[in-house]
């Protein structure tokens, strides 16, 4: 039988929403949980430069984010990382967040479980998984020193990951479908490197290899051409997907899976709060997760002291 | 000494790893593949990729990535 723990706030992501949140709760003595079923940071552990977060000139998003890591533990807040969150329930007083280990009567719940990459969508994603096709560069790019990769995708992740990737290939593609959503100065980092080739209006159209990935068949919009190229590794940088799997029963989401909640983080449930890239917004920047994050804190602190929802 | 981990310092998952065997009090010898040259050969020859982390009882026997209940099943048969 599972051990049952009461906490005052329990944070649902250990991103620089949840950390945020993880920090201010904790400098205001709440009793406080923050469970990550991925990875430390989320999308921001794997980024190579920041350059725009203010206070730094850049910043790996791996050390920012332990940064911020340390900050919350300081203050009291304890991160758990491998109890693995299998079903929440918020409509109930307390909230239930029960993990493959515990279940967590909590009396807040903020939720912060920001986004996961989306998957190549072709048929030999599955086969070449790992073998060819990536989604982490830092992770996976030194396995490709001196060799040919392609990045697909044309927003500031993707032209980041290109630029880093660089450093380890011989020759690499930037492949998008449509035009370039990047930073100019991203774009331009890119463009000056002689190493790079930029395919805009170009879709992918099939992978192939025998173990592993060998070629890629690409389509020209403009041109009409289709062609093959030979490609060692391809890192799959075409948008994100909200992580909201766990609360589609218990909240309204919008049509692109996200929670609905206002610029107080406030969603429908009392004591229930949406911070950071997950939350229905127009603007999802590093800077806003942690204003999320420390918004959603604050006022949970007023909702435990007894404020009206 | 009971495990192996082939990482390198920079990489998420084998962040996650190593806390997750500092935390089960765990002994394990890392292996840097973008510092030592010999272990990236090494890695290579076990898991037929450079991709990390791998973790290794014996060379043989390893899991690839931070799987936590293949990590645990590894452990316990470390220490059988």
């Amino acid at each position: 039988m599972k051990e049952r723990i009461h906490k005052d706030v329990v944070i649902i992501g250990a991103g620089m929403a949840g950390l945020t949140a993880a920090m201010y709760c904790g400098r205001m003595n709440l009793d406080t949980l923050v469970l990550e079923n991925g990875i430390i940071g989320g999308q921001i552990a794997n980024a190579t430069d920041i350059e725009n977060y203010p206070g730094f000139v850049s910043v790996k998003g791996g050390d920012l984010i332990s940064t911020v890591h340390t900050q919350a533990e300081n203050f009291g807040a304890i991160v758990d990382e491998f109890d693995e969150i299998e079903k929440v329930t918020l409509k109930t007083s307390p909230k239930i967040v029960e993990t493959q280990e515990k279940i967590y009567e909590a009396d807040v719940v903020i939720i912060a479980s920001g986004m996961n990459r989306r998957k190549l969508p072709l048929p030999e994603e599955k086969k070449f998984a790992g073998r060819g096709v990536h989604y982490c560069e830092l992770c996976d790019g030194h396995a490709y020193d001196g060799k040919i990769i392609a990045v697909m995708g044309g927003g500031n992740a993707a032209v980041d990951a290109a630029n880093f990737l660089t450093k380890y290939a011989k020759k690499l593609y930037l492949i998008h479908r449509s035009e370039f959503r990047a930073d100019e100065v991203s774009q331009k980092r890119l463009r000056d490197n002689d190493k790079v080739t930029i395919m805009l209006q170009t879709e992918i159209k099939a992978l192939r290899g025998d173990k592993r990935l060998a070629e890629v068949e690409v389509f020209d919009k403009k041109s009409g051409e289709t062609k093959t190229l030979a490609i060692d590794g391809i890192f799959v940088n075409i948008g994100v997907e909200p992580n909201t799997a766990l609360f589609k029963d218990e909240l309204k989401l919008t049509t692109s899976g996200r929670i609905l909640a206002g610029e107080d983080c406030r969603t429908e449930i009392a004591g229930v709060f949406a911070a950071g890239d997950v939350r229905e917004k127009e603007i999802r920047q590093l800077t806003t997760a942690a204003s999320d994050g420390t918004t959603a804190a604050l006022l949970a602190e007023k909702y435990l002291s007894g404020f009206k929802w | 000494m009971i495990l192996t981990v082939f990482s390198f310092e920079s990489c998420p998952y084998c962040q996650k790893l190593k806390r997750y065997l500092d935390s089960r009090g765990v002994d394990y010898e890392v292996r840097d593949i973008e510092l030592d040259e010999e272990a990236a050969k090494e890695c290579l020859k076990i898991s037929g990729d450079l991709t990390v982390p791998v973790t290794t009882i014996d060379g043989k026997n390893y899991v690839l990535g931070f799987d936590k209940k293949k990590i645990d099943a590894l452990i316990e048969e470390a220490t059988a």
